[in-house]
């Protein structure tokens, strides 16, 4: 019974702690967007002064004949305009004049006529250009005297709009200063909260170890599992651990029982009997038979599927949302009312994606649907939205079925980046050896349901006994 | 110069006109405009009647498309359930004169209770068996309507007079206005659930249970959702269905609306909220509007049926994504075409081979 209430208080502190955690990420993440967002109101501010200042100076500048860079721009444009329609009517005549070639001879008027055209296009252009460049004055001023007063005004207003602007700087930077301190508190306070339920939590819970005496690097353990279909026993007493930080590879032949173990694990079997444990963190220690399907991606264990199973309807990025589903807080009625809340994780966890999509090299497929995409790319976007969830422990099922050479060559380097940028744990089934022996720290091979050897890829490619399972080899 | 001027009026303009709330809102203000011609008399009150009843017609569709289109869902009960809000509202305004807070408090609950009920239902059977289930539900409440005369007054109908709020009578013009305002706000409430976590979590679970719930989408929560959220559409249009027919009969409740508001979301298009409207006009409206005032079909009002029947093979057989994808294949089928022609003008003006 005492040991009861202490795992819930236990759990209760745990979960406590995951929140703060969360909590400061939310306010971490969404700094630099907020950020973003300030800087992009300034900007336009500063572009909407400069509008009016320009709107002040544009008709005093066009009296005096000397127009402001942007009236300068603007008629350069113009005149650019002017020149391809131009060009385009002088195509026109020469493929009428082509066409009528192509009836017959042309006579001597139609030459004549044909040129005088063209002339007369040219000299239109050229008039119509210098009325862009030199506008007619329409001012009661002189132009001298018009300078004079351009000149006055053009100093003055130059110099109130270079003060604005820097006034516009300063608070932008005081408001980018105060957003920053009033996060910086926030998080300090959170760390301080963080740090104290941490402290008791290592004081007054004992490393909780399950059932099972869990050594600190293991990061999952799988005792005397078993798992009978009917007749068929298709994993048989097997017990293996799976290290903390390593890529773990299951290999076997067909029917060896490989994916049996992974839905043991994911939960959608129920093994026969076996017990699998977990290191949820420092402290705790679960054992996963207890935990429902969907519970499994809280503990931080996610996987992929071997064919892939994609949200055909959604968008890359909003499949990748999809699997960040346990990372949202926002409860139902925050959804239907769309709250500030809601928008700020969403666009937090939009960032995120976008960032795993970056890592990925798959950003230009961001807002693509999936379907239709090359199988190659369908795999990355399943590896991609497993990283949304925070794992601890990524599993993969065939992460290279069906890919060419060059796509598992990019996996494996993909695999080890995940594992080093993301610090987790993989634990994948594969049929492609060259993979297997090139990225696993370990390798397990079984058959039948049965262990045959575990060790170091070398190891595992000298063994007798697998070197029998795949080759058939007398052994 | 002014050019940067404009570009900051269309920017804004842009991000007003593309807000996904926007076309929504103005449908709503145009009908506004419409029934106030109605009152008018600039249109006839029948036509009005018939478009106030594609509103809620809408409602009780969009929250079928939650079902079918999204959760993957399929259900037959959608009669009973409108029914069933009907009648909570005769009863508890109409026959007891209860005041309308408490009218919706009840009504909102037994949604929920309901919902939860076949949602929960709908964990063990799914796809062909759970439509028969809810279709069973819904022929057992409507057998309930007609023998609970104490509650329904059994098949002669209950009729309704109005709504009491704050002690007075709430005059019909309100009870018009308050379906537009809620046929908006029902709009805009479906669309910040599909764009949301929950809408997209319904999708992954309509594609496939187990990559859904290995994404930490629990069935249970979001398959009892799902029917709680049409179960409670279609008791609001419920609500204002006897507000503005003011009339209830079991009769009204049978397998045939169900069907038919199947029919108008699967014509329409599951996924579109544009879409759902347009098959609500098509199967509903369409017959209200047009036909009626067409001299075959007033002799004969149930050849209509056979127009719906025509409708639904052709969309099913041709544009399985309803006719909303028709329209998106056709928009973009003239796109390509002016693109087309204009090259080929230019090719003739301009000898471009580009």
């Amino acid at each position: 019974m005492a040991k009861m209430i202490e795992r819930m208080l236990l759990r209760f502190r745990l979960s406590g702690l995951g929140r703060l955690r969360s909590q400061k990420n939310m306010i971490e993440s969404y700094l630099p967007i907020r950020e973003e967002i300030v800087r992009q109101r300034s900007a336009r501010a500063i572009q909407w002064m400069e509008f009016l200042h320009e709107a002040k100076m544009a008709p005093l500048g066009n009296a005096a004949g000397r127009p402001t860079a942007t009236v300068a721009a603007a008629r350069e444009a113009k005149v650019q305009a002017l020149r391809d329609r131009y060009r385009l009517k002088e195509k026109a005549l020469a493929q009428t004049r082509k066409r009528a070639e192509a009836k017959g001879p042309l006579s001597p008027e139609a030459i004549a006529g044909f040129e005088e055209s063209g002339r007369k296009l040219v000299e239109s252009r050229d008039r119509r250009i210098a009325a862009i460049l030199a506008p007619s004055r329409r001012s009661s001023l002189s132009e001298a005297e018009a300078l004079r007063k351009f000149l006055e005004v053009e100093t003055e207003q130059t110099e109130i709009l270079a003060r604005k602007k820097a006034a516009l700087r300063a608070k932008e930077e005081k408001h980018l200063d105060a957003i920053r301190k009033r996060a910086a508190r926030q998080i300090a306070h959170l760390d301080g909260k963080i740090a104290a339920l941490r402290k008791m939590v290592l004081e007054r819970h004992p490393a909780q170890t399950g059932d099972a005496d869990l050594p600190e690097n293991v990061l999952l353990r799988l005792q005397n599992l078993s798992m009978r279909f009917g007749g068929l026993l298709a994993v048989d007493n097997l017990s293996f651990d799976v290290k903390q930080g390593e890529i773990f590879g299951l290999i076997g032949p067909n029917g060896a029982g490989k994916t049996t173990i992974f839905n043991c694990i994911t939960r959608f079997y129920r093994p026969t009997s076996g017990e699998m444990f977990y290191r949820r963190n420092a402290v705790e220690v679960i054992r996963l038979n207890d935990f429902p399907v969907h519970q499994i991606i809280r503990q931080g264990i996610v996987r992929t599927f071997q064919n892939v199973e994609l949200v055909w309807e959604l968008s890359v990025l909003d499949n990748l949302l999809v699997a960040a589903h346990t990372v949202y807080r926002s409860g139902f009625f925050a959804q239907l009312l769309h709250t500030p809340g809601l928008r700020r994780e969403e666009n937090v966890l939009k960032a995120k994606a976008l960032g795993v999509l970056q890592t990925l090299g798959l950003s230009a497929y961001a807002y693509a649907f999936p379907y239709g995409l090359p199988y190659g790319i369908l795999k990355k976007i399943e590896l991609a939205r497993t990283l949304m969830a925070n794992p601890r422990l990524i599993i993969l099922d065939e992460p290279a079925a069906g890919l060419n050479d060059k796509e598992t060559e990019e996996l494996a380097v993909l695999i080890r980046k995940i594992r080093d940028d993301y610090k987790c744990t993989i634990f994948l089934v594969e049929h492609d050896m060259g993979l297997v022996m090139d990225i696993c720290d370990t390798v397990c091979a079984i058959s039948f349901g049965r262990m045959l050897a575990i060790g170091t890829p070398a190891a595992i490619q000298a063994d007798p006994l697998v070197r029998a399972a795949y080759l058939g080899e007398a052994s | 110069m002014l050019g940067t001027f404009w570009k900051e009026v269309r920017g804004t303009l842009s991000r007003v006109v593309k807000h996904p709330y926007f076309g929504f809102i103005l449908l709503g203000v145009a009908l506004l405009i419409v029934r106030r011609f109605a009152e008018l008399g600039m249109v006839s009150p029948s036509l009005y009647k018939s478009i106030s009843s594609m509103m809620i017609y809408s409602i009780i569709a969009l929250g079928f498309s939650l079902l079918l289109g999204y959760a993957g869902l399929a259900s037959l009960g959608t009669a009973g359930f409108v029914g069933l809000g009907t009648y909570f509202i005769g009863h508890f305004s109409g026959t007891l004169q209860k005041p309308f807070g408490i009218t919706l408090l009840v009504a909102l609950g037994g949604a929920i209770v309901l919902g939860a009920v076949v949602g929960f239902v709908s964990l063990r059977i799914e796809g062909m068996y759970l439509a028969i289930i809810t279709l069973g539900l819904s022929e057992i409440l409507k057998e309930v309507f007609k023998s609970f005369t104490a509650f329904t007054n059994g098949v002669t109908g209950l009729t309704f007079r109005n709504f009491m709020m704050f002690g007075k009578p709430v005059p019909d013009a309100a009870v018009d206005q308050a379906i537009i305002l809620v046929f908006v706000l029902v709009i805009i409430a479906t669309l910040n659930i599909i764009n949301s976590p929950t809408g997209r979590a319904l999708l992954a679970m309509k594609n496939s249970d187990s990559a859904a719930q290995s994404m930490g989408i629990g069935l249970m929560k979001y398959r009892l959702l799902a029917f709680v959220l049409a179960t409670v559409y279609a008791v609001i249009a419920g609500l204002l269905y006897m507000a503005d027919i003011k009339f209830s009969i079991p009769g009204t409740w049978s397998l045939d609306f169900s069907l038919n508001i199947l029919a108008a979301v699967v014509v329409g298009g599951a996924q579109s909220i544009l879409g759902i409207l347009l098959g609500v006009f098509m199967i509903f409206g369409l017959n209200m509007t047009v036909l009626q005032n067409i001299p075959f079909f007033r002799q004969y009002p149930d050849a209509t049926w056979i127009l719906s029947g025509v409708l639904i093979i052709l969309v099913t057989m041709f544009y399985p994504g309803g006719l909303i994808r028709l329209l998106q294949a056709l928009r973009l089928k003239i796109i390509l075409l002016v693109r087309n022609l204009r090259k080929r003008w230019r090719k003739y003006r301009y000898g471009e081979d580009d």
